[in-house]
């Protein structure tokens, strides 16, 4: 499902922000990304769903060569996965059910069916009755569900996620965990995560991938994992 | 799929409503400026038509070339001339009633009768010029043809007037396309201003797979809403403005010589062009800068 083969990263500016990396992520697999602040996981992020390119190195995911995609080709590669971010990102103008419906109207959905598949994927995540808000209504876990909802709305066989419990409080995170668990057990989604939480990583655990400098110092199948470094 | 590009650019209007109106009002002023020049340019080009087609040059014949076939000739010489759109021929008859009733009263008429069988006129070729700025070479053309006694034209200061009039009416054409493209740069600024104080939401919507067509429509729209609000004022201004100057000059200036358009149709149609060029340049100004502003993201 996710395939990264020699990736390096190099920002224009000349920060190395990845360095060798070599993963290999199979369907169905809920993977964790941790490692401290600066070290990179927010750049893989961004080469997974194409609004970065490796600057040597291949990224696969769901067959297709992320890096090489031109412009105007990311948005169609998008609709193949979901991405969830920390700072949710629904349109502000829109309310819940719009910003939901918003992922499938892109891809040309008739407007019945959009109907139907809003009400479901809103019902899995448990926001039916607030369809009709507006996303500054509504508390902050509560928002980054409906990003969920709508990440998964097209069925997408890959969930990305950049630090989604990273502005919440702990509850809130462990609600997040357990929609993230229930959907990739549900529905088989490859998910990869990336956090810093690592009473999170220990509380739920599964494969974790452990970044430090741009290099993968770790992966740990059996996930949990304990600072070593002091 | 139309409805849902219409519905968002209409929502996108409301919600940013004083973007949309700065946008309106680079639009609105540029429009009331085109407006001006194209009713002085057509008006110009009025003025010039009414001129020219007064030119005439009148070709009088010698009493030697009397028969039908030098008159043929000569037709057929005159037609041949570079320029010449029009021929026609007045025999001297015709001249001579056209002599007589050039006089108001009957009396002095009658003094003339006797004179009809010793008729002094001569056969005439009058000649309408393509334009003004060819009746001197129509001119001395006809002078060159055997038979012509005598070519005439009015003023050599009419023509001069007809010139300098066709570069007036060229530099006002400059004029309003040079205001349409400022037009454009000023819209197309005042949306760029728009879309990136929008950049979050593009970005999501990218995010979410949103090709640059999807996203851009609703912009697409949102320009020619702009440009169609931005022509209603430049549109009321034209239409009130211009009646009350024609209301008040009587549809002449100076002194009778100049015939204003009637505003009935062409301050419709110049409404309708005002519309039409705010449509475009709301489109186009808002078509570049989305589209500057989508080529390079990924
Ligand atoms: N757009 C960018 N341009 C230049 N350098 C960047 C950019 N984004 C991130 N970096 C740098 O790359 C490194 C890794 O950053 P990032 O991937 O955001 O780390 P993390 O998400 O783990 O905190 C950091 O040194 C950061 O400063
Ligand atoms: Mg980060």
């Amino acid at each position: 499902m996710i395939e990264c083969n020699h990736v390096y990263k190099q920002y224009k500016n000349g920060t190395n922000a990845l360095y060798d990396l070599n993963i290999s992520v199979e369907q169905g697999e809920f993977v964790y990304i941790i490692g401290p602040t600066g070290s990179g996981k927010s750049t893989l992020i961004k080469l997974l769903d194409g609004e970065e390119t490796p600057t040597k190195g291949d990224v696969n995911v769901v067959g297709i060569n992320v890096g090489k995609l031109r412009p105007r080709q990311v948005p169609l590669y998008r609709r193949n996965i979901g991405v969830v971010f920390q700072d949710f990102r629904l349109l502000r103008a829109k309310t819940v059910f719009e910003n939901v419906a918003y992922a499938l109207e892109v891809i040309n959905m008739k407007k019945k069916p959009i109907q139907k598949r809003v009400g479901e994927v809103l019902e899995l995540v448990g926001l039916q009755s607030k369809s009709a808000s507006f996303p500054n209504q509504l508390s902050g876990g509560q928002q980054q569900r409906v990003a969920i909802a709508r990440a998964i709305a097209n069925r997408p066989k890959v969930l990305i996620a950049d630090e989604p419990t990273g502005n919440l409080d702990p509850e809130k995170s462990d609600e997040i965990m357990d929609l993230l668990e229930k959907i990739n057990a549900r529905y088989g989604t490859t998910i990869l995560m990336v956090t810093h939480d690592l009473t999170l990583v220990n509380k739920h655990r599964k494969r974790t991938i452990v970044l430090e400098n741009g290099h993968i110092v770790a992966d740990l199948a059996e996930g949990g994992y304990v600072r070593h470094d002091q | 799929m139309i409805s849902r590009p219409l519905k968002e650019g209409f929502r996108g209007v409301a919600r940013h409503w004083g973007m949309s109106i700065s946008a309106a009002i680079a639009v609105t002023i540029t429009l009331v400026m085109i407006s001006i020049f194209m009713i002085f340019s057509f008006n110009l080009e009025n003025f010039t038509k009414d001129i020219e087609s007064s030119l005439e040059i009148s070709v009088l014949v010698d009493y030697d070339y009397d028969s039908q076939e030098q008159i043929d000739r000569i037709a057929t010489e005159l037609n041949d001339i570079d320029g010449v759109s029009e021929v026609t021929f007045s025999d001297k008859e015709q001249e001579f009633d056209f002599y007589l009733n050039s006089f108001e009263d009957e009396t002095t008429r009658s003094a003339f009768e006797p004179f009809r069988d010793d008729n002094p006129m001569h056969n005439a070729f009058y000649l309408e010029a393509k334009s003004g700025s060819v009746i001197e070479s129509v001119a001395e053309q006809a002078k060159t043809i055997e038979g012509v006694d005598t070519v005439s034209y009015g003023g050599q200061s009419t023509i001069d007037l007809v010139g300098a009039m066709s570069s007036v009416r060229k530099v006002g054409f400059v004029i309003v396309v040079a205001m349409t493209f400022l037009a454009v740069m000023l819209i197309q600024n005042a949306i760029k201003l728009t879309i990136s104080s929008r950049k979050d939401e593009i970005t999501i919507m990218r995010n979410v797979g949103a090709t640059n067509r999807f996203i851009r429509s609703p912009f697409l729209i949102e320009g020619i809403i702009t440009g169609i609000l931005g022509s209603i004022i430049p549109i009321g201004l034209s239409i009130v403005g211009y009646t009350y100057l024609y209301r008040v000059t009587g549809g002449h200036m100076l002194s009778n010589m100049f015939n204003l358009l009637a505003p009935n149709p062409f301050i419709y149609r110049l409404a309708i062009a005002l519309v039409v060029i705010g449509v475009v340049v709301g489109y186009i100004g808002s078509w570049i800068s989305v589209t500057r502003y989508l080529r390079w993201k990924r």
